[in-house]
């Protein structure tokens, strides 16, 4: 039970006047203590100043960044490379860009996985918070969240497509009776050409993400007391969730939303995986042409990446615009007084919805274990003729490299992170004017850049940037560009709660032990435990899951766990395949069960402690 | 349009938070169940509104112009609330939330006029556009109230709605309380723990009442 402000401020006033405090604290602070208790403030000036290093850096790094990173991608798309020799501006990669044969069908498909993504994943969510909130099925989907937010995309891709797949799992339980085909058929699934296979994964990827994150927001408002309102005046609770909740909501989701919206057009391993192939989704066909020998198909690329840039952005203003145009329809409608809705009876479909969904992550998981372990396999069959340990003993001998890399370069990215996120949500809790809150938020905002513009946008420029200071192709150029995007999702995942710290335990503990550092790892960090470590997986599976930076900036030296995934699921040997997506699923899941059981068993007999 | 409890009592793993009520209130009238905060006053509330947590248990019957409403669900019961909180929904407008109250099948300019209407006898007028944030204290109860009241309830239950007001703005918002109520001609039910916000119907005090 957190103290009372009176209870505290009395607590304050009896450490001031115990006797055996140490003579040399000045007693001008003593003096100032009810002031400062009343305004939270833990550390003196000092302190702040040096809390100020944390966001300067912060800022300062994602600013050269993206920054330059921008810049040395739209240069060359303007024919300007001076480390190959080019030094005239030139429109010449554009008009080759835009009379490329493949740059119809790119674009085309691009658009329609990334926009059916993003409008999939967002109704989705909010349609099954709707209809199925506070049911059971909600609540198994709510325990499940975790580790299938845990399953890297390219692992997720892989199990998708060897069960949608002409001769994969869900065509195999069904055949011969009742398809009464002996062959594989011949469609073109995965890798339609319309993306429709891409998107279909995507969504599925996604949703649960929109989920997260609403389920976040959902803290933040008295979800009970409003659906007591609501239902009093005579609202059924589907649409109680529907009218009011959701449009609450939102404001929180908005930035996540924007996120997917990004991710899902210029993603890359997952469309290499399940995407269309001739000619593949444009940000796939730009990371094939900045690895061509040929400088001039590189500048092109330089051009296809900026013009990907222009369409991420266009479509983010697409859906401020359609965002105020809907609130502009619906703000009356929601007041018109319809106490009932369609979704009230289509409650069985909700509920029938989420049970799919987490059956075919569940099915996903099933069918790569299942081929890690194949030795052989005719089609119709429904489980494999002869099993076999062979390609995971196999695979340990190759592992060794690619994993150290992997766990490494995760390892470092997120411990930079966490230090650097905590530093600055402490420099934050040393302000205490709500403007300047405020104005530091929005100067930091920045991190979420990365968040919101595609990787190969700016990764061709960050190469150039770390080049340029010797750093490409080392650990820590691999490292750095890792913390890139490893930093936004921990301060994502870490803010809120850190931010809702009680700021009078801070006083009170400083207080008693008289240094607030002593204080803060005493008392501050063990508290936060459980949502520092949840950041610290959230970080280690994002950074495990980057695949460009890791092609881009570790320059073919380096290869992860992700780039041998990416590299085995063209190939044609799926139990090769299967093994490495679960060394891939393994790390996150793995670290996700740390981050749940050691603060339980840390703190055993601390109920408080237990959520 | 009575709102009547017949031996009504509330259960928590088999054991009784108050014994059984009895308690008949006629329309116009508002009933007070005074007692302690956790005798169990509020939850009689929920009970009655429907909203009772699973935990609880209600036995006897709550009878609605006669009819029991033991199995109804919350949203038909056609029972208001108003809580110690105002809960105006914090994204919308005065006249939003308003509205959001009002029947359904009505066109919007009646709507509109209704609001209007509704917000002039509370003395609040043009207050459509404004923000629930910008209200005043007093004035987010009124509002809250008429949100409540625009709904056409049929019985009107008070969870301690004066409890967070400054002193001098409880009397007012009592009064406007009460006289809705006679207005409407609705049974009311008042939960509180201070003797100064009772009402001039039926008392029950849940201290004594074992």
């Amino acid at each position: 039970m957190p103290l009372t402000r009176k209870q505290h401020e009395r607590l304050a006033n009896v450490v001031t006047f115990t006797p055996h405090m140490r003579p040399g604290n000045p007693p001008k602070a003593r003096a100032d203590l009810p002031d400062q208790a009343d305004q939270g403030i833990s550390s003196g000036t000092g302190m702040g100043t040096f809390l100020l290093l944390f966001p300067g850096s912060v800022f300062f790094t994602f600013l050269v960044t993206v920054g330059a990173g921008l810049w040395g991608t739209w240069l060359p798309s303007l024919g300007y490379l001076p480390a190959m020799g080019k030094t005239t501006l030139t429109l010449h990669p554009w008009t080759e860009l835009f009379n490329h044969p493949a740059i119809g069908g790119a674009v085309r498909s691009t658009l329609v996985s990334g926009w059916g993504t993003a409008l999939g994943a967002f109704l989705l969510s909010g349609l099954l918070f709707a209809m199925n909130y506070g049911s059971r099925t909600w609540g198994v989907m709510e325990k499940m969240l975790a580790p299938i937010l845990s399953v890297p995309h390219a692992a997720f891709a892989i199990g998708l497509s060897f069960l949608i797949s002409p001769g994969g799992w869900l065509v195999r339980m069904v055949s011969p009776g009742l398809t009464g085909v002996d062959l594989p058929p011949a469609w073109v699934i995965p890798k339609d050409p319309q993306g429709l296979s891409l998107m279909i994964a995507l969504v599925l990827k996604e949703t649960p993400f929109m989920i997260l994150v609403m389920a976040g927001a959902l803290q933040q408002i008295d979800y009970n007391a409003t659906m007591a309102v609501g239902r009093s005046l005579g609202y059924r609770p589907a649409q109680v969730r529907l009218k009011i909740l959701l449009p609450q909501l939102f404001p929180h989701m908005r930035l996540s939303l924007y996120a997917v919206i990004a991710y899902s057009l210029s993603v890359v391993d997952m469309s290499m995986i399940l995407g269309p192939t001739t000619p593949p989704t444009l940000p796939v066909l730009v990371v094939q042409w900045f690895n061509d020998p040929m400088l001039e198909t590189r500048l092109m690329g330089a051009a296809g990446a900026t013009l990907l840039l222009g369409m991420v952005l266009g479509s983010l203003l697409l859906a401020y615009i359609l965002e105020k145009a809907i609130i502009r329809c619906f703000e009356w409608r929601v007041a018109n007084g319809r106490r009932e809705t369609l979704l009230s009876p289509m409650t069985p479909v909700g509920r029938t919805l989420l049970m799919g969904g987490m059956t075919v992550f569940t099915l996903t998981m099933v069918i790569l274990v299942i081929w890690s372990f194949t030795w052989q396999w005719p089609f119709p069959e429904v489980l494999p003729a002869q099993w076999s340990f062979r390609f995971w003993e196999k695979s340990i001998h190759d592992l060794g490299s690619p994993m150290g890399t992997t766990l490494i370069t995760g390892l470092a990215a997120t411990m930079a992170g966490l230090v650097l996120t905590i530093g600055c949500l402490e420099y934050e809790a040393t302000l205490s004017k709500t403007i300047a809150i405020n104005r530091y938020k929005k100067c930091m905002s920045i991190i979420y850049l990365p968040l919101l513009l595609p990787q190969v946008a700016f990764i061709f420029g960050v190469q150039m940037l770390l080049t340029w200071f010797h750093l490409d192709a080392s650990a820590t150029g691999l490292i750095w560009s890792h913390l890139i995007f490893v930093l936004p999702y921990i301060f994502l995942t870490l803010g809120s709660v850190y931010r809702s710290f009680d700021r009078r335990i801070m006083t009170t503990a400083t207080l008693l032990c008289g240094s607030p550092m002593k204080a803060f790892l005493k008392v501050k960090l063990p508290m936060l435990l459980r949502p520092i470590l949840f950041s610290f997986a959230v970080g280690i599976s994002v950074s495990v899951a980057q695949y460009i930076p890791t092609l881009f900036i570790g320059a073919g030296r380096f290869s992860t766990i992700t780039t041998e995934v990416v590299a085995l699921a063209s190939g044609s040997d799926r139990r090769v395949a299967a093994v490495y997506a679960l060394y891939q699923q393994l790390i996150p899941m793995g670290v996700y069960l740390l981050a749940i059981f050691v603060p339980k068993l840390m703190f055993i007999n601390r109920k408080r402690m237990q959520r | 349009m009575s709102l009547e409890l017949k031996h009504v009592q509330i259960t928590r793993k088999g054991q009784a938070l108050f014994a059984p009520i009895c308690l008949n209130i006629f329309p116009g009238e508002t009933a007070t169940v005074m007692g302690a905060s956790g005798c169990g006053k509020s939850t009689l509330l929920s009970a009655i509104c429907g909203s009772l947590s699973r935990e609880f248990r209600l036995k006897g019957e709550i009878l609605l112009k006669g009819h029991s409403i033991n199995p109804v669900p919350m949203e038909r019961r056609n029972i208001g609330i108003l809580f110690q909180d105002d809960l105006l929904f914090p994204h919308m407008s005065i006249g939003s939330n308003l509205a959001f109250a009002l029947p359904p099948g009505m066109p919007r300019y009646l709507r509109d006029e209704k609001v209007k209407h509704a917000l002039g006898q509370a003395g609040l007028e043009g207050f459509e556009d404004r923000d629930p944030a910008t209200l005043s204290g007093g004035q987010r109860s009124r509002a809250s109230l008429l949100r409540t009241l625009l709904a056409r309830p049929k019985a009107l239950l008070l969870d301690e709605p004066f409890s967070r007001l400054d002193h001098g703005l409880k009397g007012q918002i009592r009064e406007f309380v009460f006289d809705q109520v006679k207005k409407m001609n609705i049974p009311a039910l008042l939960v509180t723990h201070d003797p100064g916000d009772m009402a001039e119907g039926p008392l029950i005090d849940l201290t004594t009442h074992r």
